[in-house]
């Protein structure tokens, strides 16, 4: 098979993978190889026409293939190569990759460093153990999404959403717009799996009703999708007797989760954290294999597009250094842990040989004033509220980590009411 | 309207009808496969546990006990030369009581009558040095190492394909309405369809759970499905190297009980449950038979993730009242078989009940049909090519001759457009089809990616609008329409 050396290659060329491209070249290497297995650079965001999109990176508010554009336009600038329709196969534990696009055939990429920037996939009916029957209509709001947006087919007229994540919420205007009925959103949980601005701009503003602690019980429908049932749920998520509803729709739309997509990890041996599903990484998005890194949404699924650009610099950045033998490494070493309020967080560890941002969800809403924090007096900051669909962050300056006592080797991150 | 002529019509194109449509093809006769189904498998034949049963189960001196180790046997036989998937992985049944040990006993003894080779009584600790997750409390097993397992859309697709290239012709939403009789109805002249008039001198009722009122149109009142359904959950391939064969409990009343199977493409499969109800076609599946599933698949293997499931299904099983296979040819009208009540073992026993029935025509129908060899009949066939399961340096052979085999369109099995593109050259017209044929949507993501890519290449193949593609047929439509249809109609109006 052709060998195709490279300094850095690159897994996906989403919003992580693109930008990872240009930390990359931005740092020195040379060779930067971004491997996409679409026809099209941009990943999900090519999908996602609706505005919200570079609000903190370009501090104007884009859609999806917009915020995607300059990006794609900064990384040609930069010297980043771009090869798409280019499925990687496997990883190999040294992390070289066999690539397949059908004028090149089959090759084996052998990179300095790799970043993994594959995202995440949607959680399917299957996996959430919806019952009833198996009709044509049901489908996650992600495939709805691409149906609609990007093949300018509609997958039904009268529509059922079960989750509130937020490909879901975006979805529920969406279809409205195209001229179908959204009956209603449907949560188990009391809250909203979405950003609390979706909720406003994609439901409340076109007055789609909004059942929290509600689940769809069973689908109805042989061929097509005919109706499904509904019922208010108790705190063990049981159904409460009596609170069952039949609702006619022709479609379901699933916004029940989204599950990093670390198949490729996994071959590679890196290892994988299960809390969040993705990688085990450091402050440097390094994962358990020192020449692999990792960011975006394969590492922990985040809300907003500028997070995971943000990250992908990052990554690409600190490979570039590793394939320069250029990276930090060794220092005093901090195992993260969360504490009682903090459902999941990135990264698992960290050093004192640069700056680390920590991200956290919590597990349940604080809507008061709260104070989002590090022990050690490491951090502190006070917001008006935490939210399970908002993530939050802790900075922790590298100067003041090397500063803490010998004794301390974890770090808690946590939010406390005050 | 008049569809044709033919010396055997087959009613029903489940695994009964293809492996006896294949049986068929090697003779000189004119034969069709109708089912009213849009694709296939569908029934029993598509919603199973695809397990070829060793024959252990069944009471020596019944149908099933007869037929169960032979077709198992037949299998092994076939599955290379029809290029379908068969892992001879062997099975166990496992005991974890007093009681339940002497049922072991019991279903070996029964075994050595029904001619099933190999049975062993194994105590718990050897099951569990060679299968570790298995239950701590199973206190011994018995295990059968013909038993396997296949790949149960294939195997249908594989004898239907092999019985077309040689001449078998397959009309699908072709639904059988009235058996047309001579005066006095003596005998079998063909049979009134959704799709038109077949003529035929033999007709087979293939009919699965619907075998019952295929009887009924020739006035025979004996035989009467009770469909019951079986629950099953699919996991990710992630964890199907936990087990290296399939689990069984003891059997009871109702049925083998839930297992945990290794699939032939290497998920777990868990199921079925066991469930009267009145409705042939009901497939939906319930929280309560679901629930019984998982706590009877943990019984077995413990350490089964329960969040690691990808999908679930439900199928029902074709028994009639006497809970065995009903074959034979009514003596009145002459020309009519039934090949009915297939229940569990049916997947297994088919290809032997095939040449069964065979034998059973060129006996007791020689008036009817002439069984003259096929002089152009061939034996094999090819699957799609499994592209998932190739080597690098056969992939990149591939991709050299044809690119399109670059175009992985679901990405969760590996599945490339060209082998898409095949299946619809071999018969397949909807998004069901193309997953039973390629595995296209049956990955972790459940068709999240390749869906609209399946229905952009069906559209495309087929000369259709995408919106006229549908899941499985009939009225079964993925998609109502074009967005801004509206609009598109007001300006067309106005141009």
């Amino acid at each position: 098979m052709p060998e195709v050396p490279v300094d850095v290659a690159i897994v996906g060329a989403g919003p992580a993978g693109v930008a990872a491209g240009i930390g990359a070249r931005e740092a020195g290497a040379k060779e930067v190889l971004v491997l996409e297995r679409d026809w099209d650079l941009g990943g999900i965001l090519q999908q996602c026409i609706h505005p919200g999109f570079g609000l903190r990176t370009f501090k104007e508010e884009l859609t999806g293939p917009e915020f995607m554009h300059r990006w794609i336009e900064r990384a040609h600038g930069a010297g980043v190569r771009f090869s798409t329709n280019t499925m990687v196969f496997s990883m190999d534990d040294d992390g070289s990759l066999w690539t397949m696009n059908p004028h090149r055939g089959i090759e084996h990429v052998v990179p300095k460093a790799v970043v993994l920037a594959m995202g995440c996939r949607e959680r399917p009916a299957g996996a959430i153990k919806l019952t009833g029957t198996r009709g044509a209509g049901i489908y996650t709001a992600g495939t709805a999404q691409r149906f609609v947006n990007m093949e300018g087919l509609l997958p039904g007229k009268r529509v059922v959403i079960l989750g509130s994540g937020d490909i879901g919420l975006i979805m529920a205007r969406r279809m409205i717009w195209e001229g179908a009925e959204v009956e209603g959103v449907y949560e188990i949980m009391p809250w909203a799996g979405g950003l609390r601005r979706n909720v406003a701009q994609c439901l409340d503003d076109f007055h789609i009703p909004f059942h929290l602690e509600h689940a769809v019980l069973s689908t109805h429908g042989r061929d097509r999708l005919e109706g499904v049932t509904v019922a208010k749920i108790d705190a063990q998520r049981r159904p409460v007797e009596g609170t069952e509803r039949y609702v006619p729709c022709d479609t379901l739309l699933l916004a029940v989760g989204l599950i990093p997509e670390n198949e490729l990890s996994r071959m590679a041996g890196v290892a994988i954290h299960p809390g969040t599903g993705g990688p085990v990484v450091n402050q440097f998005l390094q994962t358990s294999k020192p020449q692999i890194f990792a960011a975006g949404n394969v590492v922990i699924v985040y809300d907003l597009a500028d997070n995971v650009s943000d990250e992908g610099m990052r990554a690409g950045r600190n490979a570039a250094l590793y394939a320069a033998g250029d990276l930090p490494c060794g220092g005093r070493r901090f195992e993260i842990k969360g504490g009682k309020a903090v459902r999941l967080f990135s990264p698992q560890w960290i050093t004192d040989g640069g700056d680390a941002t920590v991200f956290f969800r919590v597990v349940r809403p604080f809507e008061c004033r709260c104070k989002v924090f590090a022990d050690h007096g490491l951090f502190s900051q006070t917001h008006r509220y935490a939210r399970p669909g908002e993530m939050n962050e802790v900075h922790l300056s590298a100067r003041d980590l090397r500063s803490l006592d010998p004794g301390v080797t974890s770090l808690t991150v946590d939010v406390e009411e005050v | 309207m008049t569809a044709g002529n033919y010396d055997v019509l087959i009613v029903g194109g489940g695994i009964t009808g293809a492996t006896l449509a294949r049986e068929l093809s090697a003779f000189d006769l004119r034969v069709a496969v109708l089912d009213k189904a849009g694709d296939l498998p569908s029934g029993a034949s598509r919603a199973n546990s695809g397990m070829l049963h060793a024959g252990y189960d069944d009471k020596p001196g019944t149908v099933k006990a007869r037929f169960c180790a032979p077709g198992n046997k037949r299998y092994r036989e076939l599955h290379e030369m029809l290029d379908f998937t068969l892992r001879p992985w062997g099975s166990y049944v496992c005991a974890f009581s007093e009681a339940d040990c002497r049922h072991l006993e019991k279903l070996k003894d029964q075994g050595a009558r029904n001619g099933v080779p190999g049975l062993d009584i194994v105590p718990g600790d050897v099951l569990r040095r060679r299968e570790p997750q298995a239950s701590p409390h199973i206190v011994a097993a018995l295990h059968a190492p013909t038993g396997g397992v296949v790949n149960n859309f294939e195997a249908v697709l594989a004898f239907l394909d092999n019985a077309q290239q040689n001449g078998v012709e397959l009309f699908l939403d072709t639904e059988v309405r009235r058996v047309l009789l001579t005066e006095g109805g003596g005998e079998v002249l063909g049979v009134e369809t959704s799709r038109g008039i077949f003529l035929a001198p033999v007709i087979v009722n293939a009919a699965g759970t619907h075998s019952g009122e295929i009887a009924a149109l020739v006035g025979d009142e004996s035989i009467q499905i009770r469909p019951t359904r079986g629950e099953y959950f699919i996991t990710d391939k992630a964890i199907g190297s936990m087990i290296k064969s399939f689990f069984f409990p003891c059997p009871d009343e109702r049925g083998k009980g839930v297992t945990v199977a290794r699939t032939a493409d290497g998920n777990l499969l868990l199921g079925p449950t066991s469930v009267r109800q009145g409705d042939k076609d009901d497939t939906a599946t319930t929280p309560q038979g679901l629930a019984e599933v998982m706590a009877g698949a943990l019984r077995l293997v413990p350490s089964i993730p329960q969040e690691l499931t990808i999908t679930s299904f439900a199928g029902i099983r074709a028994a009639d009242r006497t809970e065995d296979f009903r074959i034979g040819a009514l003596a009145r009208p002459r020309g009519f078989v039934h090949m009915a009540g297939i229940k569990s073992p049916g997947l297994t026993s088919a290809p032997a009940l095939a040449l069964h029935v065979v034998e059973l025509l060129r006996e007791e129908l020689a008036d009817r049909i002439s069984m003259k060899p096929n002089p152009h009949s061939i034996p094999e066939r090819t699957h799609i090519l499994r592209f998932a399961a190739l080597t690098m340096e056969e992939r990149q052979d591939l991709v050299r001759q044809n690119p399109a085999y670059a175009q992985i369109v679901c990405r969760c099995e590996t599945v490339t457009e060209a082998q898409i593109v095949e299946a619809v050259r071999r018969g397949a017209r909807t998004v069901a089809s193309v997953k039973m044929w390629t595995r296209a949507g049956s990955g972790r993501c459940q068709g999240g990616f390749c869906c609209p890519r399946v229905v952009d290449i069906l559209a495309r193949e087929l000369h259709m609008d995408p919106d006229e593609v549908t899941r499985h047929g009939g009225p079964s439509r993925l998609l109502v329409g074009h967005t801004k249809a509206f609009w598109q109609k007001r300006e067309a109006h106005h141009a």
